[in-house]
């Protein structure tokens, strides 16, 4: 009898596994390439693989319209998600250093979880204009939200027993903050930022459908709306590539900054220390 | 006493709205802000009023919406925890659909709004996919680590006690995913009601989203602002829904519940 559990999954290795996958994507893509060429799907609903193609060869090669648009939706989202997290970060260590403000803030903060915030879009459009500032302050407002309540949640629940310990050796609050909280909320904190990052984009696309003059949601609906259905899967495409991209960026920064979640990474990193209190001795 | 503390701490919260909301309305009064950029409070209390008592227009708009919106839900959370109850059961199936997972979770949901459109138009099927498509995921991720978070004293006893798969699935696996499931589903359900919402953004004639654009686009900010305070009902409403299910189905996660379901049971017995 077999149950299902996570450690038949960690024993396969990818090595071996690869070939069947790019197997089963390309049987994937020649089916779909067969159901358009024989005109059982219309090409203006789903694209055929090799136009998409062709579309993503010439937006990113010969046309080369799509580094524009990308660079500009990149730098809204970014810039949204950092503001977010910087004011989300702010609010959450006030809450946890202050008690009253922690109270007051509650109701507030639950209304904000309802409230779906990137509604608020037409409403920035309308306020901030068609250009940069009204996505980067709706980015901002959507991203703001994952940053606050992971970093809150994991700089509150701090071992009783740790911190008991802190108390009896005599550390101040910054002390306790800085040794104890800050590091037992890091994994939390860095999963807040990729929320950040994630929720960020949506807050910036939303803001260019519904009114930009440049920005990877202009792209797609522009292609959309021409009805070049290959354009409009290859921009989504390429959005999903560089998404994945930062993805991995930023899973590479946690893991050097978390180092201590990594049992090699930790090892390596406390023998430099060591060395370097050595040295001047 | 329980009870008197509980009102005095409402009145507080109370007090710290009316004293924001009173700074706001004051500051406007004397002119410290642009009507035509942040109106002032008591002109969307009254547009509130118009909307819901006056005239009573918002309701069609609101029933569209949430019924867009939990049409989407169930279709997105359909699929999403069969997959992964699929997955779950067959680490093949697993392996091969984790590349389009991840492929999935990082293209942002919303980005194929405009394909949608032009697949379902310009009704009601283009906001429900859309729903669907940006509420499917949590329940799928959450269900299949809930599934697959396996106590190993548990197994064993399974075993020694020789109880069939679909035995240990329904005795053991599934009641001890659920807190995850419905965590994932609290996440799905207010995802669902922003796609709705956006995709009416996109293009509707009927919704509360398409409301409030065409008040930004009038520049009448309080409309604006009224139906973003409509839309905040909704999403308190729907999460206080998911909030109540979770307490009812998922009993035995705070000792209220477990305490008051097995004295039930007892009674019961």
């Amino acid at each position: 009898m077999s149950y299902a559990t996570t450690e038949q999954t960690k024993k396969l290795n990818l090595t071996k596994t690869l070939p069947f996958h790019l197997l089963i994507f390309a049987l994937l893509m020649l089916l779909w390439e067969m159901i358009n060429r024989l005109g059982i799907a219309d090409d203006l609903v789903a694209p055929r693989p090799t136009d998409i193609v062709m579309a993503m060869a010439d937006i990113f090669f010969i046309d080369q319209t799509v580094w524009h648009h990308l660079a500009s939706t990149f730098a809204k989202a970014l810039l949204g998600a950092f503001i977010g997290t910087l004011i989300g970060m702010g609010l959450a260590i006030t809450a946890v250093l202050n008690e009253t403000f922690r109270k007051y803030i509650k109701p507030w903060i639950i209304l904000m979880e309802a409230t779906p915030r990137i509604a608020v879009g037409p409403i920035f459009v309308a306020l901030l204009g068609f250009g940069m500032s009204s996505a980067v302050a709706l980015a901002a407002l959507v991203a703001f939200f994952g940053p606050f309540v992971n970093t809150y949640q994991g700089l509150m629940d701090v071992d009783h027993e740790e911190e008991e310990l802190f108390r009896s050796l005599g550390a101040s609050k910054f002390q306790t903050f800085r040794k104890l909280r800050l590091p037992t909320a890091m994994p939390l904190i860095s999963a807040g930022w990729k929320l950040a990052a994630a929720s960020a984009f949506s807050g910036a696309l939303v803001a260019e459908f519904i009114q930009a003059s440049e920005g990877m949601g202009v792209l797609i609906s522009q292609y959309v709306t021409m009805l070049t259905m290959h354009y409009a899967f290859a921009a989504l495409l390429s959005v999903t590539l560089f998404g994945y991209i930062l993805f991995k960026i930023m899973e590479y920064v946690d893991y050097r900054i978390i180092f201590w979640r990594d049992d090699q990474l930790m090892y390596s990193i406390s023998e430099k220390k060591r060395n370097k209190m050595r040295a001047p001795a | 006493m329980k009870i008197v503390s509980g009102i005095v701490s409402f009145l507080k919260y109370a007090l710290s709205f009316i004293i924001v909301l009173g700074t706001w309305e004051l500051y406007a009064a004397y002119g410290g802000l642009n009507e035509l950029f942040l109106p002032r409070p008591s002109k969307i209390g009254l547009k509130l009023y118009d909307m819901f008592i006056e005239t009573g227009m918002i309701y069609y708009h609101f029933f569209v919406t949430l019924l867009e919106m939990a049409i989407g839900f169930l279709i997105g959370v359909t699929i999403g925890v069969s997959l992964a109850v699929a997955a779950a059961f067959s680490p093949r199936f697993r392996r091969y659909i984790a590349p389009y997972a991840v492929v999935f979770n990082v293209t942002p949901g919303i980005a194929v709004l405009p394909l949608i459109i032009a697949w379902f138009g310009f009704g009601w099927s283009s906001k429900i996919a859309l729903a669907t498509l940006v509420c499917f995921f949590p329940p799928f991720i959450n269900t299949l680590t809930g599934l697959l978070k396996s106590d190993d004293e548990a197994i064993e006893l399974f075993q020694t006690l020789g109880a069939t798969q679909s035995q240990y699935f329904w005795k053991q696996q599934l009641p001890n995913a659920l807190p995850e499931i419905f965590a994932g589903l609290k996440l799905a359900i207010t995802t669902a009601l922003l796609g709705t919402i956006v995709a009416q953004f996109g293009s509707a004639s009927e919704g509360v989203g398409i409301l409030m654009q065409r008040f930004a686009f009038r520049l009448d900010m309080a409309g604006s602002f009224a139906s973003l305070v409509t839309m905040s009902i909704m999403g308190l409403m729907v999460f206080t829904l998911a909030e109540f299910l979770d307490r009812h189905i998922v009993f035995w996660r705070n000792l209220d519940g477990l305490e008051r379901v097995s004295r039930q049971r007892a009674k019961k017995g």
